[in-house]
């Protein structure tokens, strides 16, 4: 229905439906991987999305997809098994054994899978494509295309996805998730191009919708990257899992927070303090700037905090001994991203980092098929949550999770589409009206409170109370704050009452979207004591598997409370230890 | 820092222009104004942005009249000598508006393409001239049980074209574009070209026969705007140049196939 601010709220127009047999909402890998599948079965498919899929967040993933092909082996030989037990060792035995089990194994297929789509991948002297090591992994396990992986594969999906007839709705922004009878039915959107409102009616719908980065003042993440379908789950009632998990990257660009790869220290750049000292001595003296990267990012988190970084929060990333021929050959991409986004060249002068929200492990809960527990409603990639990552993601992990569960859960719809049945489309026009009205009256509300400012807070509530390090007393009061912030969006109004490519109207509703997962992060660490991969808790230095070997389960009641509550981990396949590197 | 942005909603009877200023900081991206400007000053004002990292081709715009994407343009860098493109001219760059270029940065959408509602255009033009080209990999029949073998060479040659992020900056920057509504443009063509040169294709040859046409490969005057604008170092006019003489060995004279007879038929260039 058409948003007309002047316009009496229930104005009587048909709303517009669209019906497909599967909506997927996102079009990044997983979304696109998905639709591959479901098209190629016959199934009539929509992919929704709120920019150009090309611009989804997969296309800046830079350092590679992990895949145990060998090919860079020599003497000893990977395997899927390695790979598998390299996953749990980094997930600090909270990712489900059974699920990295299935990932491990589909990982050759699914990279060959790509690479017959087309895929320029990196080669080696011998012509198979090269695999680079990477941290946690112990074998060089990791394909990748220079330093643009995430571009080749979406650009290669999205050729191959478009020749097959996926319909696409781009720039449409998913609303609300619709159920009837227990069971997705569909969703509202808004079309940001025109300013209505439509509705979609879909036997199933499998959100896509990438990670929440930007609930975080710092992070690598696209500015899109506001957790979404995060928040449409919980809106429907579906429970989001092990929230607490947020991976910190160590080295970000100070300004944009844009990712420097772990490459760079790999190829030998050191970390400096601001007296020009090289601290990881003190925390890491074996490894040094190639500790884990919860270490060097809780390493550099400390120096600053201790007065040590530069002014305004950063150390230095020392490239200047590698040389010109060195960086120009490995390390173009990194010198490029610093002259052209903070105006300094790695060869000659040390690059300002720090460390910034990388990546979110936690998300809707699914099981290894895909399933949320509601009917009808799936969920893959970096929003989903299966878990294959447990505590702490392996880098060259998520885009391989994208494939493989994209894949995977295109196949489980495929199965269950004959008994699913999302009823008449009125549930949806009904839905239709009653979003086009909450949208009326946010133009109503007058100037209200400023969502930009609400949104601001949030950020550093987030970065300062559930960053890199965290405790009980800094936790509550962060709490307290996201809530707070939650009843300030109450009062926000949209201040624009234009409706073609409305800024505000977006970004209003992607920023109640965050508080609410902000709030989700922050009742889950709070009820984790207990310090394991990610969640590094000042006040619980160690990990403890006797209470919280398990998932941290949200699930709304009826009133909207959260409730924490816990699953089990599936184990099985590799016995539960230290982590040690 | 002044800027000078270009506004139009529809149903306006001509666009205007709007001064805002703010104050930047060392390294500030073109984007990261316009996003202090729609978050402080002005809500209304709408551009498209994602990645903010000059890799996902969401925010090309006509910046001082360069397509250019905004998040990889430093405000401060602007008017350095390094940082100035010389182009062939064509009406798109002519400057319309009272404009200071010691002082304000001039923010305007791409041109050729429809407007929408100030710096966001309708790229729908530009993704269907990309389908035109059939841009989807043709493997050769039957697939390895592995990858496809791949010499690192052929990586290298390859990359330079699927490097491309589709922003449209060289669609933008082509006078051929701007007055032939057939031709494909630089960005279809580089990857058609890409496919042309992949060794793993199935019938490479082939591929570069699809835009043997007067409004195809044979419309590119090479003015090479397209090449100097590219953020990715993508070379269009390259590409093209290579097609149509492989074309020519292949047949001398002037395409046989023609889809049109309203593109320029000065194919000598
Ligand atoms: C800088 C960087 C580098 C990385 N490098 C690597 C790497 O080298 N290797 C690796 O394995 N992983 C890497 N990652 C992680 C990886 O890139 C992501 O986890 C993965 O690409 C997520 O893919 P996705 O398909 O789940 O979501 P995304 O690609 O984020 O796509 C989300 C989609 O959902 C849509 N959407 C969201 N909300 C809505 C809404 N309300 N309505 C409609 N549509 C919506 C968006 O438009 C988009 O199309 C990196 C991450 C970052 C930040
Ligand atoms: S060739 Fe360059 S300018 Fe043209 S669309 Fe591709 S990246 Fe943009
Ligand atoms: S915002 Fe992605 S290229 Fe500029």
């Amino acid at each position: 229905m058409t948003v007309q601010p002047d316009a009496p709220p229930s104005t009587a127009v048909i709303p517009v439906i669209h019906r497909h047999e599967l909506i997927i909402i996102g079009g990044g890998l997983a979304g696109l991987r998905a639709a591959y599948e479901a098209v190629s079965s016959g199934i009539n498919v929509a992919v929704i999305s709120k920019v150009h899929p090309l611009r989804s967040h997969s296309v800046a993933a830079q350092g590679g997809i992990n895949a145990a092909l060998g090919n860079a082996d020599t003497t000893t030989h990977d395997s899927w098994e390695a790979h598998a037990f390299d996953t749990v060792k980094g997930s600090d035995y909270l990712a489900d054994q059974d699920a990295v089990a299935t990932m491990c194994r589909e990982a050759p297929a699914a990279v060959v899978e790509l690479e017959h789509m087309g895929t320029v991948f990196s080669r080696d002297d011998a012509g198979h494509i090269a695999q680079r090591p990477f941290g946690g992994a112990g074998y060089p396990r990791t394909c990748y295309a220079a330093d643009r992986t995430g571009h080749n594969l979406l650009h290669t999906l999205y050729q191959q996805v478009t020749v097959k007839g996926v319909t696409f709705y781009e720039e449409y922004f998913v609303t609300s998730l619709v159920t009837a009878g227990g069971a997705c039915a569909g969703c509202t959107a808004l079309c940001i191009q025109d300013g209505t409102i439509v509705g979609f009616l879909a036997k199933a719908t499998l959100l896509a919708t990438g990670g929440f980065g930007r609930i975080y003042e710092r992070s690598t993440n696209a500015l899109i990257n506001t957790g979404d379908g995060l928040h449409l789950a919980l809106e429907a009632a579906a429970p989001l899992k092990d929230m607490e998990f947020v991976q910190f990257h160590p080295t970000s660009l100070y300004g944009t927070n844009i990712l420097i790869t772990e490459g760079a220290r790999g190829e030998g750049a050191v970390l400096l303090n601001k007296n020009g000292e090289r601290f990881m001595k003190n925390y890491a003296p074996g490894a040094m700037e190639l500790a884990p990267r919860d270490v060097v990012a809780r390493a550099i988190e400390t120096e600053i905090r201790e007065g040590r970084g530069f002014p305004g929060g950063f150390v230095h990333l020392d490239l200047t001994s590698l040389g010109e021929p060195l960086i120009n050959d490995r390390l173009p991409g990194i010198r490029q991203i610093a002259i052209d986004f903070a105006g300094i060249d790695p060869v000659t002068t040390p690059v300002p980092v720090q460390p910034a929200q990388h990546y979110s492990m936690g998300g809707i809960d699914v099981d290894v098929s895909g399933r949320t527990p509601l009917p009808g409603l799936f969920a893959a990639g970096e929003c989903a949550c299966v878990s294959v990552h447990g505590a702490n993601r392996l880098g060259g992990n998520s885009l391989l999770d994208t494939l493989v569960f994209g894949k995977i859960t295109a196949e489980t719809i495929i199965g269950d589409l004959p008994d699913l049945d999302p009823g008449g489309a009125s549930v949806i026009e009904k839905a239709v009206v009653e979003e086009g009205n909450r949208i009326i009256s946010l133009f109503h509300r007058g100037s209200g409170d400023n969502m930009y400012q609400i949104r601001d807070t949030l950020k550093k509530t987030m970065m300062d109370h559930f960053g890199v390090y965290r405790d009980g007393p800094s936790m509550d009061a962060g709490l307290i704050e996201i809530l707070s912030l939650r009843d300030r969006c109450q009062q926000a109004g949209v201040p624009l009452m234009q409706t073609p490519y409305n800024l505000p109207l977006v970004h209003f509703l992607e920023i109640t979207g965050m508080v609410r997962i902000a709030e989700t992060v922050a009742r889950c660490a709070i009820a984790r004591n207990e310090s394991r991969g990610s969640h590094a808790r000042k006040d619980y230095p160690l990990r403890d598997d006797d209470h919280f070997l398990h998932h941290s389960l949200l699930v709304p009641d009826g009133d909207g409370t959260l409730k924490v509550r816990t699953s089990p981990v599936s184990l099985g396949m590799f016995p539960v230890k230290e982590r040690v590197y | 820092m002044k800027f000078r942005v270009f506004r139009y909603t529809q149903g306006d009877d001509a666009p205007h222009y709007d001064v805002f200023e703010t104050c930047g900081v060392p390294g500030m991206s073109v984007l990261a104004a316009l996003t202090t400007i729609q978050e402080q000053q002005d809500p209304g004002l709408s551009f498209r942005s994602s990645c903010r990292g000059a890799v996902c081709g969401a925010c090309a715009m006509l910046i001082n009249k360069v397509p250019r994407l905004a998040c990889r343009s430093q405000v401060t860098g602007l008017t350095d000598k390094k940082n100035l493109v010389h182009l062939s001219p064509y009406p798109a760059l002519e400057v319309t508006t009272l404009w200071d270029p010691a002082t304000e940065v001039l923010v305007e959408p791409l041109p050729h393409l429809p407007l929408l509602k100030d710096l966001v255009v309708d790229m729908t033009a530009f993704f269907d001239f990309l389908q035109s080209v059939d841009p989807v990999f043709h493997p050769r029949e039957p697939l390895p049980g592995k990858e496809f073998h791949m010499e690192p060479d052929a990586v290298r040659k390859l990359e330079r074209f699927t490097n491309c992020v589709l922003c449209g900056a060289c669609f933008g920057a082509c006078p051929v574009n701007s007055r032939n509504p057939k031709y494909p443009g630089p960005a279809a063509l580089a990857t058609l070209y890409r496919f042309h040169i992949d060794p793993r294709e199935h019938d490479p040859g082939s591929r570069i026969l699809a835009a043997d046409t007067e409004s195809g490969w044979w419309a590119c005057e090479f003015h090479t705007n397209c090449t100097r604008v590219c953020p990715k170092g993508v070379p269009p006019a390259f590409a093209i140049g290579r097609a149509r003489n492989e074309l020519k060995q292949k047949r001398p004279g002037p395409p046989t196939r023609d889809l049109g007879d309203d593109g320029p038929s000065d194919i000598s260039r």
